[in-house]
């Protein structure tokens, strides 16, 4: 659990951040939009990802909290001329967390099969609620949205040039994912986690396990509304795609391509998918055929998704360095196995 | 008394499990809940602290009603629960185990509150083994580990169910000895045993139980002398 203090991973990090520092000057144009558009679904995968992978709850519904953040910001900036671009996030970000509290009050006294079918139920509600309530959200045409110049006090960022709204998204999604990974080493992280594992467990160890998930769910719930209004800003524009169930077969897609079971799991599926998808589309209209067939086959052959054939690679290579001594391999592999 | 069960019943679904139970602990007492499988001794534990909640009836804790009241209260107020099965967390290290259980001390007695270096100290297999992962234990270290975890919460009653089950004779011995060292210490113990020969050495009240209702109870004296009882509930 110590990977944090591995020197290894600390280089890792910055090393990332330098080349994602730097990227701007390499990439241009379209692709600089395709970093940017990763930066932004990996935090909505990564939230989604506390969900499912930490707390073992499977959500049909998180994008009923990406579409409200995404239509938060924009009715904000619709209605309040001259509103901060800061500000503006901020609020819809505040909303969508509070909807998130209500919403998990109601969800989460069930648990497994019945939870799931509920998220399904009220992303449905929350998207009929869109698409009705269109003189608010403008129903089927959707909303275009001005994004406000950011006046930071040396420099002048636009949200409409591409490198700018890289920043941007860097600046403000980079550090909310790395408090993700903090938190899952908190106390409630790790509570969360053990909860996981044997929930009667930590009740009778005198821990209160609804509050515990509608803690999590709360939070998930506002980065996923966080993740959705720097979604709206990115492209000017929101439909009520955002709330939609594909919004939310996509985070499971990308969820599950990453792999579920390390942290970094989701943003590699984020990446993978923008780019598998841009490229298929690029090929043939008929492109979710494919994604379908691939996803399909990843959960037949690698339910640990990506992250999962990663580990899986390591070992090998590890025990392969190790066959001179087999006897000692044998043993620690055995001794691997017993945990 | 410092537990005091009155006519509690108690539903897996349609079946009704416990019967109008009745179960009296004095403050300190250490008290052996015995019987054939099935009877409703693990559930009458798991309806104390909450797990499985009764229908009806009275559990009072130092005057406080339990019944209804979800574990991580009831676990809260005092009351720790070692289950069946060693259930401790294995991808965490013994220690790690130990602060999962860490509560504030509730107890009305001059007892020094537990914490893991106190508890190092007087079960040393588990000090000597505190940094390693819980799985890596063997069955014994684990029951040990259980019961040791339950101390953090610095509990004043303790139910324990079938902590020797599946352990080696002599394993089961240091088992029941730990708990032997915790009674003496001041706290309260109720704990469900099959081998009420092991129990005899170690518990100073008895309860027999059958198809869901008390059938006899007394001290180690009187269950030995009560040969009758013995072949009809506990001996095969």
């Amino acid at each position: 659990m110590a990977r944090s203090h591995n020197p290894v991973s600390r280089f890792g990090l910055w090393a990332v951040f330098v080349i994602l520092a730097v990227l701007p000057l390499i990439l241009r144009g379209y692709q600089l939009r395709l970093v940017t558009e990763v930066i932004i679904f990996s935090l909505y995968a990564v939230s989604y990802n506390l969900l499912l992978g930490y707390a073992g709850l499977l959500s049909f519904g998180h994008a009923m909290f990406f579409g409200t953040g995404a239509f938060a910001v924009a009715i904000l900036l619709e209605h309040f001329a001259g509103l901060p671009l800061l500000l503006a996030v901020t609020l819809a970000t505040a909303f969508t967390t509070a909807t998130g509290f209500v919403v998990g009050c109601l969800l989460l006294r069930v648990k497994g099969t019945p939870f799931a079918l509920l998220t399904l139920a009220f992303n449905a509600l929350f998207y009929a609620i869109a698409v009705k309530w269109s003189s608010l959200t403008g129903g089927d045409d959707g909303l275009i949205i001005d994004p406000p110049q950011l006046d930071l006090w040396l420099l002048t960022l636009d949200p409409n040039k591409g490198p700018d709204f890289y920043y941007l998204s860097l600046a403000i999604l980079g550090p909310v994912i790395l408090f993700c990974w903090y938190f899952t080493y908190t106390a409630m992280g790790r509570t969360v986690l053990l909860m996981r594992e044997n929930e009667d467990r930590m009740r009778f160890l005198g821990y209160n396990t609804l509050l515990a998930r509608l803690s999590l769910f709360t939070l998930t719930a506002g980065l996923a509304g966080l993740a959705g209004s720097i979604y709206s800003l990115f492209f000017a524009f929101v439909s009520i795609d955002a709330i939609s169930i594909e919004t939310t077969t996509t985070v499971l897609l990308m969820t599950f391509i990453g792999g579920t079971g390390h942290f970094a799991g989701p943003i590699l599926g984020a990446g993978v998918f923008i780019y598998l998808q841009n490229f298929l589309s690029e090929l043939t209209e008929n492109w979710p055929l494919i994604m379908g067939v691939l996803f399909i086959l990843m959960v037949l052959f690698t339910p640990g998704g990506l992250v999962g054939i990663i580990k899986g690679a390591a070992q090998w290579t590890a025990s392969r360095r190790k066959t001179p001594d087999l006897r000692k391999g044998a043993k620690n592999r055995h001794a691997h196995s017993g945990s | 008394m410092i537990l005091e069960i009155k006519d509690l019943h108690t539903y897996y679904g349609a079946s009704h499990i416990l019967q109008s139970v009745d179960l009296v602990l004095d403050q300190g007492e250490l008290v052996c809940l015995l019987g054939r499988n099935g009877v409703g001794k693990s559930t009458t534990l798991k309806s104390i602290i909450g797990l499985v909640p009764p229908r009806k009836g009275s559990v009072l804790f130092n005057g406080i009603q339990l019944a209804g009241l979800d574990p991580y209260r009831i676990a809260r107020l005092g009351v720790g629960f070692v289950p069946e099965e060693r259930r401790i967390f294995k991808g965490l290290t013994v220690l790690e185990n130990l602060q999962i259980g860490i509560k504030k001390a509730h107890s009305q007695t001059d007892r020094e509150p537990w914490n893991a270096e106190t508890i190092f100290e007087m079960f040393t297999k588990l000090g000597e083994r505190s940094l390693q992962k819980g799985g890596h234990l063997s069955g014994g270290e684990q029951q040990m580990l259980t019961v040791a975890r339950t101390l953090m919460g610095n509990p004043e009653l303790i139910l324990v169910d079938e902590p020797t089950e599946g352990l080696a004779p002599l394993v089961a011995d240091s088992v029941l000895k730990m708990l032997g060292t915790i009674s003496d210490s001041g706290v309260t113990i109720l704990m469900v045993e099959q081998n009420y020969k092991a129990a005899l050495k170690l518990a100073r009240g008895f309860y027999i139980m059958s198809k869901g209702q008390m059938v006899f109870h007394g001290t180690g004296e009187e269950l030995v002398a009560a040969e009758k009882i013995r072949q009809k509930y506990l001996e095969v």
